[in-house]
């Protein structure tokens, strides 16, 4: 029954995805309308559904959890409490940990008493006792009651004690219950842990089971001074048999960060409960986490290496099930498609039929039929691609929590406004999207917008808007990240470009060439590091991430008003629009993307200057020729570049001229691969299948440009 | 026609060969006999146009449109440095399948499928042969004819995969 059940599993998985962004999203509409019973109802289901499906896979804890929530949900949508800021963070916190507990689940690993998730539920437990925002009272010390009035601690300036306790033997006989101690103890904070030692046990033969030989180490978070603690144990402690010692504290219930992840830190040192490591794991360096256990010499570097071992193949893991995802589709267009195929049956009988006992007079309703064919798989062509696409509201659905979760993180004033979220494309590309637009929204948030008061003072209003759109063009899609911050300081980059030697001081750039610099790699203007950005990596992922998508991302920025990047997308992966040219007997593929224009030089354009070699000169740029059959090593039609062709190809900002013999046409071209069966090569980006059945091949402009210049240098 | 028993040790120590089902599909490469496990064998092809790949060493002719798959072609006479001929109407394409790929071999002309026993398996001297020795798992008898038979994973893997990045380094 494997093969059923892990089907079920996996759509178990899917739903609760589904389930907890609703319970996201839900939260943050929550946060501008806290009395909106529907959201409220809807949020409640949503959690009510993740804890009720729970158990039937085997996920108690998931659905443990999921119960506490609810239980603050059910009061908050009965009106019986309303909800405030603090209680949204609580359960937006909650949603986080749910989403840990599902990927736990998902990767098989076993997550039984974690820290956040204790933590959590004991918060969700108290926090609605109290309905008002909970004060800040100092806890009054006082001998322990037994009423559960302690307030919940809500600052995070915790004291963490760890208290030894051994009882002495006769502790049942004076008549004390250890378990009742604990419990006062719980209601004085966060137990933390409770670690039983059985160490003075006898045998069995020799028990009394009237004495006591069990003692205690617990870790209590608490925000009562120690003699409050001591008082618990009043009457219990025998002398020197209680010891309570203060350890620095954790920050309480770590806010789960993008990177790097609680759980896999966990996966390190959880085993060892040092209290250094907590610190400096919740602390604020962003230095990478390996490092800086290294460094306190917390871990060797064996276990070092041991604990990115297993993170890598829990990344694997993860990145594998993200593959075999399922997906869904609306009705409307696979209707449509069944329609279209029975269209296609009929044009294919037709054919077969008129095939069957074809004369030459019946030619021209063969052909007739042959154009009826080619429309009807036309048409089938692009609904299909068309199921796979999806709206771009699903990458763009995670973006309202990271932008308000960085504006309260940075303190300053954040608005995020989506357009387009209609706006479909291909699932892989809304996939491969999100990593990007995370990294540009983070810089927006983290550089480009500036804290209130600045913002002020430059006459702007105090809250800054980054806008996300997104647009189909010209056969593509685009996608614009607004923002009306610094906008690019071009004599700052140049100075930081020059300070790392990137470029010399001699070099004069475009506007768009110095923009062009923040994508290289490890450029950053940044005065210092932060743990959101700042060690340069973003951009050039950014980059390398969309032209590994067959897109180009270009930037319009204005000196203290504002910067736009635009990604621009093709709207499929498998297919681009591709202009087929023609060198000698060999055909090539350029992506229309790339190509600027073609021109025929006249005599006077082309000139060789010494040391840059041949070049054209278009509207008074000089371009280099790269002529292709020299590069791939063909028979050309034409060597002359004015009976030739030249084509403008412009990747990365550069731009670069190829000389061919003619262009054959333009056409779609599905994108075949060769490395399937053969290897990369260089300075192509892959096949197709042309029209007579033969492979073409077409050019990766940038590996072209590299080629290139490597026949240069060899031949100067 | 020894097959079953012969478990897995084998006198010569090459790979290549399966203990179990000797059974070769012998091809001709100018006046030589050459013979490929039955079992690396995908699919035998009439030539049709290749695509060239630019900047590849000589052995490898280009790809291959199959079925909508592009499949590497290795024109075999070129690998084994003997000079290239016309193509003519006996001219195959073997398609083999190495690790998990599927290449193309240019050859001649395809013969018969041939049993070879274990003791009809020879390893190969040093003789005659223009191929590299390293590339043979053996030399086999079949009927009064000696087919050479090729270590596929050897050749399209060392040999041409070493060329071709030693031609683009």
């Amino acid at each position: 029954m494997n093969g059923d059940y892990s089907k079920f599993l996996q759509t178990f998985f899917e739903e609760v995805t589904e389930h907890l962004s609703v319970l996201e999203s839900g939260l943050l509409t929550l946060e501008q309308n806290p009395n909106d019973v529907e959201v409220l109802n809807r949020i409640f289901r949503s959690v009510h559904t993740i804890k009720g499906a729970g158990p039937m896979f085997g996920f108690t804890t998931m659905s443990r959890f999921a119960h506490e929530v609810e239980t603050v949900l059910d009061p908050l949508r009965n009106r019986k409490f309303s909800a405030t800021r603090e209680i949204i963070d609580l359960l937006l916190e909650s949603a986080d940990c749910l989403k840990m507990l599902v990927e736990a689940a998902k990767n098989g690993t076993v997550i039984d008493e974690n820290k956040t998730m204790l933590d959590l539920e004991a918060r969700l437990e108290t926090c609605l006792i109290i309905p008002a925002p909970a004060p800040d009272q100092k806890a009054t010390s006082g001998p322990p009651s037994t009423a559960p009035t302690a307030p919940a601690p809500v600052t995070s300036v915790h004291r963490t004690y760890q208290i030894s306790w051994i009882p002495g033997e006769d502790l049942f006989q004076r008549g004390l219950n250890p378990l009742k101690l604990f419990e006062e103890m719980g209601r004085m904070g966060t137990v933390r842990s409770c670690v039983l030692s059985a160490s003075r046990l006898p045998d069995l033969t020799e028990l009394d089971p009237q004495r006591c030989y069990l003692s205690w180490t617990c870790t209590l978070e608490t925000d009562y001074p120690r003699e409050d603690i001591e008082s618990v144990f009043e009457f219990a402690a025998t002398p020197g048999g209680l010891t309570i010692t203060s350890l620095p504290s954790s920050s309480a219930a770590a806010q789960p960060t993008q990177e790097p992840d609680p759980q896999l830190a966990h996966s390190v040192i959880d085993e060892e409960d040092d209290p250094r490591l907590a610190e400096v794991f919740f602390g604020q360096r962003s230095d990478s986490l390996g490092v800086i256990l290294v460094e306190q010499r917390a871990v060797t570097p064996a276990q070092l290496v041991k604990a990115l071992d297993r993170q890598e193949t829990l990344r694997a893991k993860a990145k594998e099930q993200k593959v075999e995802a399922s997906m869904r589709v609306d009705t409307e267009k696979v209707d449509k498609l069944v329609n279209l195929v029975g269209e296609l049956a009929i044009t294919q009988s037709m054919l077969s039929a008129l095939g069957g006992r074809f004369e030459i007079e019946h030619l021209p309703i063969l052909q007739e039929r042959l154009l009826q064919l080619e429309r009807n798989t036309r048409e089938i062509q692009e609904r299909v691609m068309g199921i796979r696409m999806l709206p771009i509201s699903t990458a763009f659905s995670r973006f309202p929590r990271l932008v308000r979760d960085l504006s309260a993180k940075m303190k300053k004033k954040i608005q995020l406004v989506i357009s387009g979220e209609e706006t479909e494309l291909d699932k892989t590309v809304i996939e491969a999207i999100g990593d990007p637009l995370t990294h540009l929204l983070r810089n927006a948030c983290d550089h480009a917008l500036e804290p209130p008061e600045e913002r002020v003072v430059a006459g702007k209003p105090e809250q800054g808007t980054i806008r996300l759109n997104a647009f189909h063009e010209g056969g593509k899609i685009c996608i614009t990240v607004e923002d009306d911050g610094r906008g690019l300081n071009r004599d700052k980059i140049l100075a930081k470009a020059i300070k790392q030697r990137i470029i010399t001081g001699n070099d004069i750039l475009s506007d768009d060439q110095v923009w062009a610099l923040i994508f290289r790699p490890g450029f950053t203007t940044a005065e210092e590091l932060t743990d959101v950005s700042g060690r340069g990596v973003g951009m050039d992922i950014v980059k390398r991430n969309v032209e590994e998508l067959g897109g180009l991302v270009s930037i319009k920025t204005v000196t203290g008003r504002g910067t736009t990047f635009t990604l621009s997308l093709p709207l499929t992966l498998a297919i681009i629009e591709g202009m087929t040219i023609r060198v000698g007997q060999d055909k090539y593929i350029v992506p229309l993307l790339s190509i600027l224009e073609s021109i025929q030089p006249k005599a006077d354009m082309v000139k060789t200057l010494i040391g840059k070699g041949e070049g054209v000169n278009i509207r008074g740029v000089f371009y280099p020729i790269v002529r292709l059959h020299e590069v791939f090593d063909l028979q050309p039609e034409h060597k002359n570049p004015e009976e030739a062709i030249l084509l403008v190809l412009e990747v990365e900002g550069e731009r670069v001229v190829v000389m061919v013999d003619e262009i054959l046409g333009q056409q779609q071209v599905v994108i075949k691969s060769i490395e399937e069966n053969f290897r990369k090569v260089d300075g192509v980006a892959g096949a197709t299948i042309l029209g007579d059945g033969t492979v073409g091949l077409i050019l990766d402009v940038r590996g072209l440009m590299k080629l290139a210049r490597q026949e240069q240098s060899i031949a100067v | 026609m020894a097959t079953a028993a012969a478990g897995t040790t084998q006198e010569s120590g090459q790979q290549g060969i399966e203990a179990e089902d000797n059974q070769f599909l012998t091809f001709c490469l100018r006046d030589e006999l050459y013979g490929i496990d039955i079992h690396r064998v995908k699919e035998i092809k009439g030539y049709s146009a290749i695509t060239k790949i630019p900047n590849m060493p000589s052995h490898i002719k280009g790809v291959l449109n199959l079925r909508g798959t592009i499949v590497p072609i290795v024109e075999l006479r070129t690998a084994f440095g003997m000079p290239t001929i016309d193509y003519t109407a006996f001219t195959v394409i073997i398609l083999v399948i190495v690790r998990d790929r599927t290449l193309g071999l240019v050859v001649d002309s395809v013969s018969d499928v041939v049993h070879m026993g274990q003791k009809d398996i020879q390893a190969s001297p040093d003789f005659g042969t223009k191929v590299d020795v390293k590339f043979l798992s053996g030399i086999g008898k079949s009927g009064d004819k000696l087919v050479a038979l090729l270590n596929i994973d050897q050749l399209l893997t060392e040999g041409y995969m070493q060329e071709a990045a030693a031609a683009t380094a």
